[in-house]
């Protein structure tokens, strides 16, 4: 114990002296109120029955001047402002990152693993020292500072309430290297991280920390069942109709038998049960679904055994909407063409002769069957069969004979689902691609089906007419009618089924906008910047989501799911170790360090005051 | 008045003094309760004649009362020769003497009867008024004496009701003051009345040197005494807190207390133990004791005068 206030010497003057002048104030008689009474003879016979205690009477009025010199003396040593020798240690600099990831919401402990460890960071904070000063940073795919490096002990509590966790998985890197930027150039620096440590440590840093390295681990129990995956998709040839691809992983250490539910817009789709095994991944395809599903959801509920996380025990999925896309098609005639494009009910197929071109109306592709007139406006992206040497995007090579498909690229969704192997064409012409296009097929000989951009509206061209080909009379050819149609009205091309959380979702708005508004899977609305024609977020939670934007008749839906195999191993580490450190164990905070005694000396004195103020009216104590 | 005057203790009796005297003491309807009071008298005590009151004094009446030895000049008449047939001794037959009672209305005027607001001193000079009409009505001899440490103020003997505002204005201009000193007061009231008859004390007894000794006074002269008490229900409680200095309003004398709920216990337990000390020794002395509580209306408590008996015979 040391004083921070007022010296030893001083205290025991300004005591000594105001004692004196207490102990001086009391011996005093007080001027006692006169009362008459009838008969004073009538008191004089109780009095002296009452003489007895006398002796009593005289110690309260003693005990009542030691009970004054003693609230003297509080008061006197709270002018001292006490303090435990403890605190009179070095001022630190704290960093503490608070792991906030998908797993800290296990339950395996009192509530969640995150309550605890926000229970063990405000015992730290009860524990600082007065000069110690703290930032508290929220860690989880991201780092978000909560509090500034501050002393002020209600600043770091308010900051500690503010946390709760995100469905993103953990990045120790990012955490660590914001923590060694706050502490550069400060002493006594230290890094606290408060976590399950279910994650993958960074095995090196790319700057020395710089700072001592502190751990608190949380979390007792492993045993976790997780959706890892979930995906759907439309038919091609029949969008009613789709498919499903889940994942179910076991990523604890006892086989469970668990139901799994998939529901469409709400509505039961598929319920089974299936035993998974510890550290089992069972993927399950549900195929040839019907119904106008928009949205899907899929569930598990754990009916043997443990799952203490709760978070990915639901995945969610969104499929495409089915809209009829406008297409125009400028051909003399091509009857491959127009069986190709009558596979697809949700075309809107307008037939032109090329000297009838440009028809009114607005088209979202526009098929140009051996013809490369000028492009008009509203007739959107464009598909060249067989384009002339001139009017084309791209200039047109040498003559090719007797070719076919060597390479393609199996990867560009206008060519997935075919194999151009045994394509044969007769005759046809090399393309000459400029820089940006994109070559998807080529034969030996040179480009033959080249897209890219012209004018800021896409284009693909293939170098033959199909009719000089086998390839219409594969199935290749209404595939790669209908998958260029699709990637051009950007159906497939741009659409997720689901988002991942974690990472900065770039979706399309109309070119224009500032801001767009996002509606979170808990109802919140949220203004989220738009950086050329993408509005940008930052996403943490798994659920649906809705977009909008000034103009937008439809907002734009998309789901969001955590799918992080790693997140979901839950299984909780008693240590961390970073670039091959072990980090230290906590110290140094014990509570009653940060205590300034004199508050609770001048609360005792008050306390004290007030209960003989209230026994002596009261007549308790004289 | 000066910046002093408001922390100097009031002197004893200055209180009362301030007050004009008899401000609505006896108004009509005081009046009109006596009247109903005088009725009630005479229903309760129907088929007495007036004055017919048995005297103490033997004399010429009818009613046999004793015998005593013959001497020399009494008249031969009186002589009971049965007797001196039986017990061969000369004895003359006494008889009560039939006369008018003589009511002597002691009334304390000390500061104690004052105390506080008069209610007290308020309630002595009503029932005291009333009882005085009652005694007038009934063609009694009556007397007023105002008493303290000495005899403060004297109506003299006086008779028939007609007499009442007399009586009025005499009580009326009664004052509480001086200390309480019965024995004192007292002798010198029997020896100015000769003529022995009814006395009623009506006083709160606060006497320092003890209610025994005046009433003691009374009996010793021949005097019947009758003790009408006046008790204040506040004397025995009281909301005083903390440190005071007490001190008697009649003999100024001090003492520092600090007040305590035990201590106002005790105090209250003194004062009714005071009361029954009182009520035993009338008892033991045959001297018809009156408790009289203040707040109890005046005419209420005269009636259970009446019908304790004592007053009227």
């Amino acid at each position: 114990m040391f004083l921070a206030g007022l010296p030893l010497t001083t205290l025991l003057l300004v005591g000594g002296g105001v004692a004196l002048a207490t102990v001086v104030l009391y011996i005093l008689k007080l001027r006692r109120r006169p009362v008459a009474v009838p008969f004073a003879s009538l008191w004089e016979r109780v009095l002296k029955d009452r003489e007895a205690s006398t002796f009593f009477s005289q110690l309260k009025r003693w005990l009542s001047l030691l009970l004054q010199l003693a609230m003297l003396a509080a008061l006197v040593l709270a002018l001292g402002d006490p303090r435990p020798e403890a605190s009179a240690l070095a001022a630190r600099n704290l960093v503490v990152l608070l792991d906030s990831s998908a797993s800290m919401a296990a339950t395996d402990v009192d509530k969640n693993r995150l309550e605890l460890a926000k229970k063990k960071l405000l015992e730290l904070i009860s524990g600082l020292k007065s000069e110690d000063r703290m930032l508290i940073a929220k860690l989880d795919a991201n780092v978000r500072a909560l509090s500034p490096l501050t002393s002020e002990t209600g600043v770091l509590r308010q900051a500690v309430e503010r946390v709760r966790w995100t469905d993103t998985a953990l990045d120790l890197q990012q955490g660590l290297s914001f923590a060694q930027d706050v502490l550069r150039g400060l002493p006594n620096a230290e890094v606290i991280v408060i976590s399950d440590g279910a994650f993958v440590a960074p095995a090196s840093l790319r700057d020395p920390l710089g700072a001592k390295l502190s751990f608190v681990g949380v979390g007792k129990e492993s045993d976790n069942l997780a959706i890892t995956e979930l995906s759907a998709r439309r038919y091609p040839l029949d969008k009613s109709r789709y498919e499903v691809l889940l994942a179910l992983e076991n990523t604890g250490k006892k086989a469970a038998l668990v139901e799994l539910s998939l529901f469409g817009d709400g509505q039961v789709i598929d319920v089974s049960q299936l035993r998974v095994e510890p550290g089992e991944r069972v993927p399950r395809f549900f195929t040839d679904l019907a119904g106008a599903s928009q949205q899907l959801e899929a569930r598990i509920r754990v009916l043997e055994g443990k799952d203490y996380l709760p978070n990915d025990n639901r995945a969610f999925a969104r499929m495409p909407e089915r809209r009829r896309a406008k297409i125009l098609v400028v051909t003399p005639g091509n009857t491959y063409l127009e069986a190709a494009l009558l596979l697809d009910e949700y075309l809107d197929v307008t037939q032109v002769e090329p000297s009838a071109y440009p028809p009114s109306g607005s088209f979202d592709v526009t098929i140009l069957d051996g013809v490369a007139p000028p492009a008009a406006p509203n007739t959107g992206a464009r598909l060249f069969l067989n384009p002339p040497a001139s009017g084309s995007p791209l200039k047109r090579g040498p003559r090719l004979e007797n070719f076919g498909f060597d390479t393609w690229d199996r990867k560009s969704p206008v060519l997935r689902f075919m194999d151009l192997l045994d394509v044969q064409v007769a005759s046809g012409y090399a393309l000459k691609p400029e820089p940006g296009d994109h070559v998807l097929g080529q034969s030996e000989l040179g480009p033959i089906l080249v897209s890219g951009t012209r004018a800021g509206q896409s284009f693909l061209s293939l170098g033959f007419d199909p009719r000089d080909s086998d390839l219409v009379l594969r199935v290749a050819w209404p595939l790669l009618i209908l998958n260029a149609i699709n990637t051009f009205v950007e159906q497939d091309a741009e659409y997720q089924s689901a988002y991942r959380t974690g990472d900065i979702w770039r979706l399309r708005v109309p070119a224009g906008l500032e801001t767009a508004d996002l509606k979170r899977p808990d109802g919140s609305r949220v203004s989220i910047p738009v950086r050329e024609a993408r509005a940008e977020h930052f996403g943490e939670y798994a659920g649906f989501y809705q977009l909008s934007w000034a103009g937008a008749q439809v907002p734009f839906s998309f789901a969001a799911n955590l799918q992080d195999s790693a997140e979901s191993q839950i299984g909780p580490q008693s240590e961390l170790v970073v670039a091959g450190a072990k980090a230290q164990i906590v110290s140094g905070f014990e509570p009653g360090l940060r205590q300034r005694y004199w508050g609770y000396l001048l609360i005792a004195v008050a306390f004290v005051s007030t209960l003989e103020w209230f026994t002596y009216h009261r007549r308790l104590t004289v | 008045m000066g910046l002093f005057e408001l922390f100097r203790r009031p002197r004893s009796g200055e209180a009362a003094r301030s007050k004009a005297p008899g401000i609505g003491l006896f108004d009509e309807q005081f009046q009109r309760k006596l009247e109903m009071l005088a009725l009630v008298s005479r229903r309760v005590f129907a088929g007495r004649q007036r004055a017919e009151r048995r005297s103490k004094k033997q004399g010429s009446g009818i009613e046999f009362a004793d015998h005593r030895e013959y001497t020399v000049g009494d008249d031969f008449r009186t002589v009971d020769w049965n007797a001196y047939r039986r017990f061969g001794r000369l004895l003359v037959r006494l008889y009560e003497e039939e006369e008018d009672l003589s009511i002597y209305l002691l009334v304390d005027c000390s500061s104690s009867m004052g105390f506080r607001d008069e209610r007290k001193f308020d309630q002595a000079r009503r029932l005291c008024a009333a009882l005085a009409y009652v005694g007038l009505a009934n063609l009694d001899r009556v007397t007023i004496v105002g008493v303290s440490d000495e005899i403060k103020s004297t109506l003299p003997t006086t008779r028939g009701k007609g007499r009442i505002l007399q009586v009025f204005r005499f009580l009326s201009q009664l004052q509480p003051s001086g200390v309480t000193d019965l024995e004192a007061c007292l002798t010198k009231f029997v020896a100015q009345h000769k003529r022995r008859g009814l006395a009623v004390l009506i006083s709160d007894l606060y006497d320092p040197a003890g209610f025994e000794r005046g009433i003691n006074v009374l009996r010793f002269n021949k005097f019947e005494p009758y003790v009408l008490h006046l008790v204040d229900p506040r004397d025995a409680v009281s909301d005083l807190k903390g440190d005071v200095r007490i001190y008697d309003c009649e003999t100024g004398e001090e003492r520092d207390v600090t007040i305590t709920d035990g201590l106002l216990r005790k105090v209250a337990e003194a004062v009714a133990h005071y009361q029954s000390a009182i009520e035993r020794f009338c008892a033991s002395r045959t001297v018809p004791y009156f408790a009289a509580n203040i707040d109890v209306p005046f005419d209420e408590l005269v009636l259970r005068v009446f019908r304790r008996g004592g007053f009227l015979r």
